[in-house]
């Protein structure tokens, strides 16, 4: 019993991490139809303004170096300045990447091509500014909490619970809003059909940043609270959880918003079910499940097969 | 002109400049010398140390003959970016290559630099293996096989009760996995009981479920052989999740790079070092004169630092000594490339040093012999940010 708790607290706390991820994927995935490889560069930034926001000062190893803002915020208004940060980094990708290549109805490959290339640029960026050292959030952010707790005799560490609790809460905000509000019900008619979309009145192009902003805010979040939780291990330790949220956004269905959250979750416990021995070799088991599951299922597992138009 | 024309004209010049200054003559007398080494990536904090070993030689050698020009490339941390990287720098004909800075991309490009008939000098590649690569190939950092057993064998000294050792190791890099069978080999020679053999990734960060397998082994001991961005997060990590034993560290966390990343949780660490600090010497009184400058006053230079400064001294002091052997009139760069370069190996191999890590000579295949180990356990300041290693009697 305490192996199974201690199983299914690593499985979603993990699994809670890539869907987070997955679904800054997803939101932009399902109004444009790409996939923005500049994400992980947006994490990543996320995990540095938390850092800096609390008081971090840059190394020694960039143009930054010595650098402290004036002020130092606590962790957790930190956060969401970070995800706003994030966000703002999000649009102005938006803007220079992906506007002028839709608004020249360039091939989406394109626009594939150059998220890739501005996620390059951010992340060569932060190493020039800051350097490649590891950054960390201090391990004393999270005042006032042990640095870990026993659930049915379990052993997790807190801040994996609050990454699991945050996960949960935006998750579900989220689907509050697209499902309950008229912005968020513009969103998903954008993403059934933009045309149609625009005739009926709706500006596609909002919605479009929206998805963007709401995207590079969830990846700013995340970046934070990871970051928080293993440090930042410079400027390319995004790349690792981009690679396993196009995974988890594949497994659970291209654009679906609960495909994103199903397929992190049963990521993370795949990789938690991996024995000891084994555990070096978790990425095949995550993979070759997801390279099944798309054998048999090639949409995902709540992604729709789209017809196609003649 | 169009501005077309102009970016064209632009991207042209910068080609030919690109093009002169990489086939530039070496200056006068001056011979070039290469350094591969990973500056950015996973590996960057280790190769940032060398770095800093390098610019300090470099400082203090610039007035003594032979003058060196140095040429310093980033191989990244990967086999890939070590590839391209030494490609630049054999194509540079420089007359010895310093580097790579894992054992992983040594077994990759060390080979390169053998087949053009370069001596290439590893800084950190400690992995069993690498000095057999070829007859060009030689190292300052001492074999893992020598540096693992020491630490090991001093944790159990210091805490005779231990019985149940767990190893985690990198399983993606040569150097993490030469040394783990080291490490493995001494634990079951002294009669310990191994209770979990855990891989991990050089890119993993987290480690909580690894680690929780191992907590169920009740380890007395854990063994790590990993890098400082995912070592020192696996330090940090276990002691979150209540491991409070001896921990101890293979050569990839021996930096102060890792202070950052496990912060308090550091503390007690116990690693093998192949420099000390505290030794006296010319050579060593000039690394810790210029590493303090700028820092503080008990500023101690990392390992690596210390051993890409030795690096750079023993290609420096065997191109003076052969510089002295030559006939009257007869100048270093008046020899045939690929002349000076086996001349240079043969007369390095040939040579004691006192270097920073002590007296050094090398065995004929390249290999370094260094006599001077300690034990040093890792002591952080109240501020869990910085701390200093501190060697074990």
């Amino acid at each position: 019993m305490q192996d199974l708790t201690q199983l299914l607290l690593n499985g979603l706390s993990t699994g809670a991490v890539y869907a987070l991820f997955a679904l800054g994927y997803t939101l932009v995935f399902s109004v444009l139809g790409v996939i923005n490889f500049a994400h992980g560069a947006v994490f990543t930034l996320g995990a540095y303004f938390t850092y800096f926001l609390i008081g971090g000062a840059a190394g020694a190893n960039g143009l930054l170096a010595g650098l402290q803002l004036p002020f130092a915020l606590p962790f957790w208004l930190a956060l969401p300045l970070a995800g706003l940060g994030a966000a703002a980094v999000a649009l102005l990708i938006e803007r220079t990447a992906f506007a002028p290549l839709r608004q020249r109805n360039a091939d989406p490959l394109l626009a594939l091509i150059t998220s890739l290339g501005a996620g390059v640029v951010l992340v060569n960026l932060i190493q020039l500014l800051v350097g490649a050292e590891s950054y960390a959030i201090p391990t004393g952010a999270l005042a006032g909490l042990p640095a870990a707790v026993r659930i049915g005799g379990a052993q997790v560490r807190s801040v994996q619970l609050l990454l699991l609790l945050v996960a949960a809460v935006l998750l579900t905000l989220l689907t509050l809003w697209i499902d309950g509000t008229r912005s968020g019900k513009g969103l998903r008619a954008v993403s059934e059909d933009p045309t149609t979309a625009r005739l009926l009145g709706i500006p596609s192009d909002r919605m479009i940043q929206i998805a963007f902003g709401l995207s590079g805010f969830l990846a700013g979040i995340a970046g934070g609270l990871v970051g928080l939780s293993v440090s930042i291990a410079g400027p390319y330790f995004g790349i690792g959880y981009g690679l396993k949220g196009l995974g988890v956004l594949v497994l659970g269905g291209l654009g679906s918003v609960p495909g994103a959250v199903l397929g992190g979750l049963i990521i993370g416990l795949a990789e938690a079910c991996v024995p000891a021995d084994l555990s070096g070799y978790r990425d095949v088991v995550a993979y070759g499940f997801l390279f099944v599951v798309l054998l048999v299922r090639p949409q995902g597992l709540l992604g729709r097969v789209l017809p196609s138009k003649v | 002109m169009q501005p077309q024309r102009l970016a064209l004209a632009a991207l042209a010049l910068l080609a030919a400049g690109g093009v002169v200054s990489s086939c530039s003559r070496q200056r006068g007398d001056q011979l070039r010398l290469g350094a591969g080494i990973a500056l950015t990536g996973n590996a960057g904090l280790l190769g940032q140390d060398a770095r800093t070993g390098l610019d300090l030689a470099q400082g203090h050698y610039a007035d003594r003959a032979p003058g060196l020009e140095l040429q310093l490339e980033d191989t990244g941390s990967d086999e890939a970016g070590a590839t391209v990287a030494f490609r630049r720098l054999i194509n540079a004909k420089p007359v010895a290559i310093l580097g790579p800075s894992l054992s992983q991309q040594g077994f990759a490009v060390m080979p390169m630099a053998d087949r053009a008939g370069i001596p290439v000098i590893g800084v950190s590649t400690t992995a069993e293996g690498i000095p057999q690569i070829g007859p060009f190939v030689a190292r300052v950092a001492s074999p893992v096989t020598v540096v693992a057993p020491l630490s090991l064998a001093k944790a159990v000294q210091l805490h005779p009760g231990i019985q149940r050792v767990a190893v985690f190791f990198a399983q993606d890099d040569a150097f993490c996995t030469s040394e783990t069978q080291i490490f493995q080999r001494a634990i079951r020679a002294k009669g310990l009981e191994l209770v979990a053999v855990q891989r991990t990734s050089v890119s993993d960060t987290d480690f909580h479920i690894p680690i929780t397998n191992v907590l169920r082994s009740r380890p007395q001991l854990v063994v790590i052989s990993a890098l400082v961005s995912d070592g020192g997060n696996l330090v940090r990590q276990l002691r979150e999740l209540g491991y409070s034993g001896p921990i101890v560290a293979g050569n990839g966390l021996n930096t102060p790079n890792i202070y950052p990343v496990c912060q308090r949780h550091c503390d007690g660490l116990m690693i093998t070092q192949a420099y000390n600090p505290k030794l006296d010497n010319a050579s060593n009184r000039t690394l810790l004169a210029g590493f303090r400058r700028g820092r503080a006053a008990d500023a101690v230079p990392p390992q690596v630092t210390a051993q890409a400064f030795t690096a750079y001294q023993v290609v420096h002091e065997a191109l003076a000594t052969l510089k002295g052997s030559l006939p009257q009139g007869t100048t270093l760069t008046s020899l045939p490339l690929p002349e000076l370069r086996q001349r240079l190996l043969k007369t390095l191999l040939a040579g004691t040093y006192q270097t920073p890590l002590g007296q050094l000579r090398f065995t004929p295949e390249g290999d370094v012999l260094q006599r001077d180990f300690s034990v040093a356990r890792v002591q952080m300041n109240p501020d869990g940010r910085s701390g200093r290693f501190v060697q074990l009697p």
